[in-house]
């Protein structure tokens, strides 16, 4: 026994680093590997609900708070809630307030327009990036509720009916950070519905507003993301472009498995080894 | 220039050149994993050149050229009374390049007071206003709670935030009952920085399957890329590097 525990102490932590960047890659080699399924939480299928009750030609604000860092976890259910809105005809504001997070957005449009299903959306018509405003998020809403137009200096159709920050009937905010506090906090004095995606790091700060009620609904993380496409595709949507998340959902179970594994065994080795040195 | 164009759409912007690229920079970024070496450095500073460049090239036309050399050269074109405004905010920010000076640094610190005064006036207001709606939610009657589980939520946030607040208490010795409570409070803190924790990990796993995916898409670009990134660490490792003598350490 005590030759396992040595050899298992002294395990080279690179030999670690490569078996979980297998225990990611594998499952995208193997994907009939891990068929897991999960349940929706009740946070996720509340954003869902939302846009899901929305009208054709109502529009919702999305804050698009991240940049290609953090795309693995937050595009795609980003994708996954511009999709719902264009499928129930709703209009799309895009506010960037990070610079670096523009080319991702306007690119995650274009892949969005390649899909057959999509390949009638239109920017002006259908969706517009409003680009970046350099000034504090209260500032940007006390102007928005005063002409919500002039505060991005953007043409289109898609203004149309639009006077003010009161006729957007949904806030929903992707960051992975705690950006989406300074819409919560001013939520209370202009009493808009939001909603956020939030990376697993950020989430649990949420959750105290989801308490509350000042929160409507939150996607979180990529299991989050997969929850959401899993409602997708139960409600119709084509399986084929609307699986991101859920490919790599496996790989975070099997790595998951494989840090638990290393967790047990560094605990065994130190309850071995007191033991041990107390019988000694 | 149409050469130039068709250069850059035929090379950088091909499609296949970008997969190649991306797969290549992920898994020299990843060579860091093995040991520090000169191609994690390559790699670190193209990120960072790249970003920067990039960001200050969006940050000139989306904030610079719209909000400051627009508003100037109207102004100097057909100057309005309003534009007052406009040259005051002016002034008002150029006083931070005093920062610079020893001696005049302080006149930097008026914008510097202002913007301080309006964050706090502002956000104090809201922030209070954002606890009471938090603390309020923690006042309904407890007994007409929708379930079982949101009385016993209410108890773990009470009792879990007195005791974990009497963990730092040391005003007394920790003996007796405020041993008891502050015990139950430091086994409350550690169950949310494991669950803080757990989902870090997860976060941080989330991150990496992003470029697992990418790689584990062009399975081609990656096995090539990964030997000859093998290739060059063996090389490099077995005959170039050199571990930093006595002498090195000295002279640093």
């Amino acid at each position: 026994m005590e030759k396992i525990v040595l050899f298992l102490k002294r395990i080279d932590r690179r030999w670690i680093f490569l078996l979980i960047f297998l225990s990611c890659i594998i499952p995208f080699w193997i994907p009939s590997l891990f068929n897991q399924k999960f349940s929706t939480s009740k946070e996720t299928q509340r954003v869902y609900d939302i846009v899901d009750g929305l009208k054709e030609g109502d529009a919702v604000f999305i804050d698009w708070d991240f940049n290609p860092t953090l795309q693995a976890e937050l595009l795609p259910m980003a994708e996954q809630f511009i999709k719902q809105c264009f499928d129930k005809k709703v209009r799309v504001f895009i506010y960037y307030p990070f610079i670096s997070a523009i080319s991702l957005g306007e690119n995650a449009l274009v892949n969005i327009k390649k899909e057959e299903k999509y390949s009638y959306i239109e920017n002006g018509v259908d969706f517009i990036h409003l680009g970046y405003l350099p000034i504090y998020t209260d500032m940007m809403l006390f102007s928005m509720y005063s002409d919500f137009k002039s505060t991005f200096g953007k043409e289109g159709k898609i203004f149309k009916g639009i006077k003010t920050f009161k006729d957007i009937s949904y806030l929903m905010s992707f960051a992975g950070s705690n950006y989406p506090e300074s819409y919560i906090l001013l939520q209370r004095r202009f009493g808009f519905k939001m909603g956020v995606g939030v990376t697993a790091v950020s989430g649990p700060d949420f959750v105290p507003y989801l308490q509350t009620g000042q929160l409507d609904g939150m996607i979180f993380g990529l299991k989050g993301a997969a929850e959401y496409e899993n409602l997708r595709i139960s409600h119709g949507a084509q399986k084929k472009h609307n699986m991101k998340a859920n490919a790599g959902m496996a790989s975070l179970t099997l790595s998951h498995l494989i840090m638990f594994l290393f967790i047990g065994i560094g605990n065994f080795i130190y309850f071995y080894e007191k033991k041990y040195k107390k019988s000694n | 220039m149409d050469i130039i164009n068709t250069m850059i759409d035929s090379t950088i912007l091909n499609h296949t050149f970008q997969i190649w690229m991306s797969v290549l920079l992920t898994l020299m970024m990843l060579s860091f994993l093995f040991r520090d070496n000169p191609l994690y450095k390559l790699g670190e500073n193209t990120f960072l050149g790249i970003s920067l460049g990039y960001g200050w090239v969006q940050l000139w036309n989306m904030s610079v050229v719209p909000f400051l050399i627009r508003p100037i050269k109207d102004a100097y074109l057909d100057f309005q009374p309003y534009d007052i405004v406009l040259i005051l905010w002016i002034l008002m920010g150029g006083t931070m390049f005093f920062r610079f000076s020893k001696n005049k640094a302080w006149i930097a610190n008026y914008y510097f007071a202002f913007l301080f005064a309006y964050i706090a006036g502002y956000l104090i207001p809201i922030e209070v206003q954002n606890l009471f709606v938090q603390g309020s939610n923690m006042m309904k009657p407890l007994f007409e709670q929708p379930s079982f589980f949101e009385i016993s939520k209410w108890f773990v946030i009470i009792f879990g935030t007195f005791s974990g607040l009497m963990y730092f208490f040391y005003s007394k010795p920790q003996k007796g009952l405020l041993r008891i409570t502050s015990r139950i409070g430091i086994l409350v803190l550690m169950t949310y920085f494991g669950a803080a924790f757990g989902a870090t990990v997860m976060g941080r796993i989330a991150l990496f399957i992003g470029r697992a995916q990418v790689l584990a898409e062009n399975n081609q670009a990656s096995i090539v890329i990964a030997v000859l990134i093998s290739i060059f660490l063996f090389v490099y490792f077995k005959f170039i590097y050199k571990e930093p003598g006595l002498d090195d350490e000295q002279m640093h």
